[in-house]
């Protein structure tokens, strides 16, 4: 049993280790310095490697993360904490934070697993797979899905039945349920914020019949069912497996309304469900593909002519917002909407909709602050202490901050926004 | 390699106690994996077919059917006519 936590130094401390957090590490990295990335979870790349495909090249989404978490993985200036939590930061003068770490338990040595995958043959116990959103099960032991880094077994300890049959198979004899958790004070002169962001729980929409209707998804579970490492053979209804040939598109689920808790625009969801809408097209060549919006918000670089491109392949858009959803016996919806370009209330049967939901902040980090206060602005999110000129300052000196933690943004944006915090963080430690 | 491995799940055994939610969910996965792989050794079945002869929602014998693909025990057989349906097959090579 560990009696005294272990103190590292470092230069610089990266909170999150999504797309953001790791430019920002890399950044870091390769200018000299060290760091260490702390992430939550059992794997880095954050949502960004969870996705199918990134809008508007159509450029797979994991072989743009992959090598890019891979590069991070190997720096030798960077140290990596996953499946840990970061519990408080104290900054106790210049250029000097204190935090305190635990690493939880993956019951597993990481440095002997060989990532054979025999421990999962062995586990006699299925959950749900919450890296493929709930739609199929894994075992309790297992690699959180194929691309994962690092790539590594865990055992889920509460739904683990300690029948001991992975031990047996482990070839190098790596699984050790006798671990606990340890912990760690970090020295770091400098930290960054990448915590990102949390998609909107639909839930919260009773009208949208989300967790109610059976074939009601989200867009995240649509990534998931386009992925290359998707859950089923190919696209199907998870309520019969039927394959879908009229999809709708639920634009703003969870943006863009007060009465949802969440005013703002996602600056994504426009142009993910395009993006799914092709990637649909591609799949299912014979589907109908509707998407209901209110404003189409294609902004970026080649985001109109991507929009153009969708119209040209024949997904139907539609201005109108969605009232209601409701179930059919068969397991179709009816969306009841009004039709701006008639303004006329109408209602129409698909057989499986797709939640285009918003994007909500992620408050943690203004807990874990503990001697100075990180400011949030009024929706939550990380507040920017001088928005236009740095926007990677924070209300604390020597902290900065990267990606969707300041607000929604799509994957260009928040590869930008960790290279301006990695730089201000440079320019702090040199000063 | 040595023979004799320690097996540290002992350890963890005289400290921690599995919950009845687990014990049962590993009772109910069992019984339900058999009877879904005794209808498929009966032929191939689309989920509704596999639903009726197990009497399991669809819902849930699609969830238990993609795991026990992802895990290697079946796989999907050829789609019908109208490209809605798919039927599904026990996978010969059965390894667990």
């Amino acid at each position: 049993m560990q009696k005294e936590p272990i103190n590292l130094s470092f230069d610089a401390l990266v909170i999150g280790g999504g797309i953001a957090g790791g430019e920002a590490a890399l950044n870091l990295a390769n200018n000299g310095y060290k760091v260490i990335l702390i992430e939550k979870r059992l794997s880095l790349g954050g949502k960004m490697i969870m996705l199918s495909k990134v809008f508007p090249t159509l450029d797979c989404s994991a072989c743009i993360t992959t090598p890019k978490v891979s590069e991070i993985s190997r720096h030798p200036n960077i140290t990596i904490f996953t499946e840990s939590d970061l519990t408080s930061i104290e900054k106790t003068g210049e250029k000097n934070f204190i935090a305190k770490v635990t690493r939880r338990p993956r019951y597993v040595i990481a440095e002997d697993c060989t990532a054979c995958q025999l421990c999962e043959q062995a586990c006699p116990v299925i959950v749900k797979d919450q890296f493929q959103y709930n739609l199929v099960g894994r075992k309790a032991v297992y690699i959180p899905f194929s691309i994962a880094s690092p790539k590594v077994a865990a055992i889920d300890i509460e739904n683990c039945s300690l029948c001991g049959a992975c031990e047996k198979v482990c070839p190098p004899g790596c699984i050790d349920f006798t671990q606990e958790p340890r912990e760690y004070i970090i020295h770091a002169q400098t930290a960054i914020v990448a915590t990102g962001f949390r998609l909107y729980d639909p839930t919260n929409v009773p009208r949208y019949s989300y967790g109610e209707a059976r074939n009601v998804i989200t867009s995240m579970q649509m990534e998931r069912l386009l992925a290359p490492t998707r859950p089923f053979h190919t696209i199907l209804r998870s309520s019969d497996g039927k394959v879908p040939d009229k999809i709708a598109y639920v634009l703003c689920a969870g943006s863009r309304d007060d009465s949802m808790g969440n005013p703002i625009c996602s600056q994504i969801c426009c142009m993910y469900s395009i993006k799914q809408a092709q990637l649909l097209m591609g799949a299912l060549p014979m589907a109908d593909i509707t998407l209901y919006y209110i404003d189409i918000r294609a902004f970026g670089k080649g985001y109109d002519e991507f929009y153009e491109q969708a119209v040209g392949m024949g997904v139907r858009f539609v201005k109108g917002k969605v009232g209601r959803i409701t179930e059919k016996e068969n397991g179709n919806l009816t969306l009841r909407y009004e039709d701006i370009a008639t303004g006329k209330l109408k209602e129409s049967e698909h057989d499986l909709v797709v939640l285009s939901v918003g994007v909500k902040p992620n408050s943690e980090p203004a807990d874990i602050f503990t001697s100075h206060k990180l400011e949030l602005d009024s929706l939550k999110f990380v507040k920017q202490s001088d928005p236009l000129l740095s926007p990677a300052k924070t209300t604390i000196e020597g902290v900065f901050v990267a990606g969707t933690a300041t607000g929604p943004k799509d994957i260009p944006d928040s590869i930008l926004s960790a290279g301006a915090a990695s730089s201000e963080a440079i320019s702090y430690l040199n000063q | 390699m040595s023979t004799e491995k320690t097996m540290t799940v002992k350890i963890l055994r005289e400290t921690r106690k599995v919950s009845d939610e687990v014990k049962e969910n590993l009772k109910q996965f069992n019984k339900d994996k058999k009877s879904i792989l005794e209808a498929l050794g009966q032929g191939e079945k689309t989920i509704a077919q596999l639903s009726e002869a197990t009497g399991m929602s669809r819902e849930k014998t699609m969830f238990l059917l993609m795991s026990l693909i992802k895990f290697g025990f079946a796989s999907a057989g050829t789609v019908d006519d109208m490209d809605e349906y798919f039927t599904y097959k026990l996978k010969t090579n059965e390894q667990n």
